[in-house]
């Protein structure tokens, strides 16, 4: 495994170098080797460090919509108002998750309400407080969740992701 | 990170030159096509096209629905016989006709499930076991079908064929197939001869659907492309968005939805189309109402919320409304039927106050109800109505009067032999049932109580199913198997080191002393192999090539495509080493017709016994009469539709919907009967106020046999839930997560609550079947005297707070699952 890692990370460097990437993915590309600043935690594949939020702008319950690791992937951050499985910052309740459903990739939408992510191809639904855990519907693995950092200034980061995104063979594209 | 189960980041893609097979589901009656591929450790196909064998472009993001994508469930690492290791990804079948690509959770995690040495799969039985040293020890197969077939033999010619009891898979999909029933069906009907002979998840030996089949209505009569073709659905005590996933989400989903409008323009241009409306009977309210309120909007859904047991009531109520309003089909029952006046005599009598009264449902809901199934679109078109029945009503309170009760409206509409209309079975496992016939009568013995509890047979073989959790009245069940067979272990006990012969002596002795020898087959150590004294290692789905038909009677090559683990075999084989030890044992003391009754075990290959069965389905619904493997494997996971009619160009041509001929069918009169003895008695006992539903859930698969090997699963479910109302809960101070104890003069069971309304105050629904927490303990002994079904449905209990399992919560999900 860590051979195979090993050719992922030289490929990506050579993606960048060569400009053969998919052009989507490019920016992520760039700012993780600019930053120089890779942690890839229990994983192996090089996932960049990217800031997705300020903890001082969250707003309890309202979605904020981003990327990661790349623009292809769209990523959903939320501060729940309650404490929650891999939550972060000073209440343990910001976490974030893939917004392709597990099952098809379809878009999830959030109900604050109940604090689920709800898909709309096949009505998987996913919980935000218990990791990404399935409710119910046909995924075939939990949600994958961001694994995140808060540093000194409040600010939150994406260092990693727990589980497979839809509709890829690696989180990190070669 | 915490312990919420994750898979890994990345899978290997398989290379282009990867080997490739083709297969169908293991699980659900619905058969969704999968292709597979295999190739060896060490290699990968690259993210380009041309380089992996999907011809997927895995430098970019694959698109939603329509992407290939491998999910790290649908991948393993596995180990064959030789020492090599290999990849293996089980993918969903973009190109079969069934699934469309799509899967279901249980479906698309058959990664998990690959034996596999260093994966929760470890455990799979890989060598025959005996009891020996109050332990069960790996032994050879010489030595297990000896022992095996001298206990077998001597109790056969002592007390006679009943003396042998059975309890078999009978299904198609993993580890069953006609290649396999087959087998098992000659060794005990044609070999044994014995009449004490069950089925995996009942008693006896018996249809679930007498009434259907005395109807003239084989279980599986229409086709997926009825309920895209139907103006009205109903869905009978199914909950089919989490046991026929696949069948809802691509075939009844899209009929609500109004995307089939074009193909019902296409197919039936003659007359005015809607989008597809659904009825659904069921005491709870489940994520199939919830799904199909969101797909279709609630005006086109109407949840009948019935009290448990009453549908028989309900569907004589609903015959009553529609013949009342002049809403039958006069033609199609004086042309089709037989039979009306017994009909009009027992149904029709129904009175609609006592329906209302028994079932909890309103007369308007009733009667929007007959209006949606019966009331004509235009004075000369006929509503097309589809029935898709399952246990909520086979298992329900009189097994006979509940199916005959659906079959009698169907027929009363006149809804048979037309597209987009049909009255079956959605079915639960697959079908691959061929068997020389049963010895027994109507209605069969009920081997639970004859022969195990009662003590009628003396040797007890259990084969792919786990009687000690999922019978009737399990916990009865459980104390005496527990109980006859520590005899038999007494006896093995005090002959440490001793012969054969010395064994089956005191095995012998043992039995005649009331003792049972306990034989199981099957893949896993199951809870009933705990009771085993030989325990006969088989190989799974995968592990062998097998064929079984789908829902809509599609008949496929499953594909082997590993090894199976250790020196496990397929169950024909086992059956086939057991068959000719008899043959040869009577052989060499001259009895040369009990030797003959042995013979006829010469397969040499899968298709050896899949030709020999054809016999056994001649005429049939799964009749495939001169299919070949080669002829399955050019169709791939399309199939061909049973009953075959022939050959063309050396292919089969089947039959996409039964009864478009003349065919005449039978009313069978079926009047509410009332609530049976045990059930009454708990009914009138303040101790059990609560109704115990029951039922499947989305991720787990039977007895969990497989589920428990998922983490993903498991760590869903880690004990079996039960869903309470929260005015209850709050009366018994019970919260999301607390373990409860449910309890019966039948037995206790414990399991975890979740609080929501899904169901009525009073009324709790368990999970059916989980290793940690049975919910059969509290299922009364009753079952219908007419076909000897259980009433596995409904039971009445008590409930207590035990306590919080710390820890549990905070890990696991409380959120209803009936909100879309």
């Amino acid at each position: 495994m860590s051979d195979v890692s090993r050719r992922h990370f030289l490929k990506l460097g050579a993606c960048v170098v060569g400009g053969a990437c998919a052009a989507d993915a490019l920016p992520s590309l760039a700012q993780a080797t600019d930053g120089g600043d890779i942690t890839t935690l229990r994983t192996t594949l090089p996932y960049p460090r990217m800031k997705l939020a300020a903890i001082g702008q969250l707003i309890i319950g309202r979605e904020q919509l981003t990327t990661y690791p790349d623009q292809a992937s769209p990523v959903v951050l939320v501060k729940l108002g309650r404490p929650a499985i891999n939550g972060v910052g000073p209440d343990r309740d910001i976490v974030a998750f893939s917004r392709r459903c597990s099952h098809m990739g379809g878009i999830l939408n959030f109900r604050p309400g109940t604090g689920t992510f709800h898909c709309p191809l096949h009505y998987a639904m996913f919980d935000a407080q218990k990791g990404g855990l399935l409710v119910i519907g046909h995924a075939t693995d939990n949600l994958p969740q961001l694994e995140l950092e808060v540093d000194a200034a409040g600010d939150v980061f994406a260092v990693g992701i727990s589980g497979l995104l839809y509709g890829r063979q690696a989180n990190v594209f070669a | 990170m915490s312990s919420i189960y994750h898979g890994e980041d990345r899978v290997p893609v398989p290379p282009a030159d990867a080997e490739r097979f083709t297969t169908v589901c293991s699980y659900c009656i619905v058969g969704c096509g999968y292709k597979v591929y295999k190739w060896p450790m060490g290699k990968e196909g690259g993210p380009l096209p041309h380089q992996n064998a999907l011809r997927a472009d895995y430098r970019n993001q694959q698109p939603e629905q329509v992407g290939t994508w491998i999910s790290p469930a649908m991948h393993s690492v596995v180990t064959e016989r030789s020492g090599r290791r290999f990849n293996i990804v089980v993918l969903p079948d973009k190109d079969c006709v069934v699934n469309k690509g799509n899967h279901s959770i249980r479906g698309g995690t058959h990664g998990d499930v690959l034996y596999a040495p260093d994966r929760p799969t470890a455990d799979r039985l890989t060598h025959p076991l005996l009891y020996r040293g109050h332990s069960r020890l790996p032994t050879t197969w010489d030595e297990a079908i000896e022992l095996g077939a001298r206990v077998i033999k001597a109790t056969l010619d002592t007390w006679g064929p009943d003396a042998i009891a059975m309890k078999c898979f009978d299904h198609g999909g993993g580890g069953g197939g006609f290649e396999n029933n087959w087998a098992v069906g000659s060794f005990f009907f044609t070999g044994i001869g014995t009449k004490m002979a069950s089925i995996h998840n009942r008693p006896a030996y018996n249809s679930e659907v007498f009434a259907s089949s005395d109807a003239g209505i084989a279980p599986l009569p229409s086709a997926y492309l009825d309920a895209e073709l139907a103006d009205t659905i109903i869905l009978i005590g199914a909950n089919s968005y989490e046991t026929q996933s696949i069948y809802f989400l691509e075939h009844m989903l899209p009929n609500l939805g109004g995307g089939t409008l074009p193909l019902k323009q296409q197919v039936l241009p003659e007359e005015l189309h809607a989008r597809g409306r659904m009825i659904i009977v069921d005491p709870r309210r489940t994520s199939t109402v919830a799904v199909a309120e969101a797909h279709a909007g609630k005006d086109n859904v109407l949840h009948l919320q019935i009290n448990n047991g009453t549908d028989i009531a309900l569907l004589n109520a609903l015959s009553r409304l529609i013949y009342d309003q002049g809403w039958h089909d006069q033609d199609f029952i004086i042309r089709r039927t037989n039979n009306f006046a017994a009909f009009q005599q027992a149904n029709l009598a129904q009175s609609l106050d006592e329906a209302v009264r028994l079932t909890g449902i309103s007369k308007s809901q009733m009667m929007q109800a007959a209006e949606w199934i019966a009331k004509p679109k235009a004075p000369a078109a006929r509503r097309r109505a589809l029935f898709l029945y399952e246990k909520g009503l086979i298992w329900g309170l009189k097994n006979y009067e509940n199916v005959a009760s659906v079959v009698d409206l169907a027929l009363l509409t006149g809804n048979l032999g037309k597209p987009g209309t049909g009255c079956g079975r959605l079915g639960g496992h697959q079908e691959g049932y061929s068997r020389p016939a049963y010895p027994g009568q109507r209605p069969p013995v009920n081997v639970d109580d004859v022969a195990v509890k009662g003590g009628a047979s003396k040797v007890f073989w259990v084969a792919g199913c786990n009687p000690v959790g999922g019978t009737l009245n399990a916990q009865q069940f459980r104390a005496s198997l527990a109980h006859r067979t520590a005899l038999v272990n007494q006896a093995l006990d005090a002959t440490s080191g001793g012969s054969l012969d010395e064994k089956v002596a005191a095995v012998m002795t043992a039995l005649d002393k009331g003792g049972l020898f306990h034989i199981v087959q099957d893949i896993y150590p199951t809870e009933t192999a705990q009771y085993a004294h030989l325990v006969l290692p088989a190989a799974q789905w995968g592990e062998m090539n097998l064929t079984s038909i789908n829902g809509e009677r599609r008949l496929r090559l499953y594909e082997k495509f590993m090894d199976a683990p250790g020196i496990a075999e397929p169950d024909w084989k086992i059956m086939a080493r057991m068959a000719q030890q008899l043959e040869s044992a009577y052989r060499a003391e001259g009895k040369a017709e009990m030797a003959a009754r042995f013979s006829g075990f010469t397969w040499s290959s899968d298709e050896d016994v899949f030709r020999a069965a054809a016999a056994g389905v001649k005429g049939a619904q799964e009749d495939y009469g001169d299919t070949t493997y080669a002829m399955l494997k050019v169709l791939g996971t399309n199939g061909v539709q049973t009953p075959v009619q022939g050959l063309e160009n050396g292919l089969p041509v089947g039959t996409t919907r039964l009864y478009m001929d003349e065919k005449r069918f039978t009313f069978i009169p079926a009047a509410w009967p009332g609530f049976p003895p045990q059930i009454q008695a708990l009914m009138d006992d303040p101790r059990y106020p609560f109704w115990v539903n029951n039922g499947r859930a989305n991720h787990g698969w039977q007895t969990l046999y497989d589920d428990a090997r998922k983490p993903y699963v498991m760590g869903r479910e880690p004990f079996p839930h039960v869903e309470i109302h929260p005015q209850d809960a709050h009366r018994l101070d019970i919260v999301n997560g607390d373990l409860i104890e449910l309890f019966n003069p039948y037995g206790s069971v414990s399991a975890m609550a979740v609080v929501t309304d899904s169901n009525a105050p009073g009324h709790v629904f368990m999970l059916f079947e989980h290793p940690n927490g049975w919910l059969n303990s509290l299922t009364t002994d009753y079952v219908d005297p007419a076909t000897t079904i259980p009433y596995y449905k409904g039971t009445k209990a008590g409930i207590r707070k035990i306590g919080t399992m710390p820890g549990l919560n905070e890990q696991l999900t409380f959120i209803p699952t009936n909100q879309a």
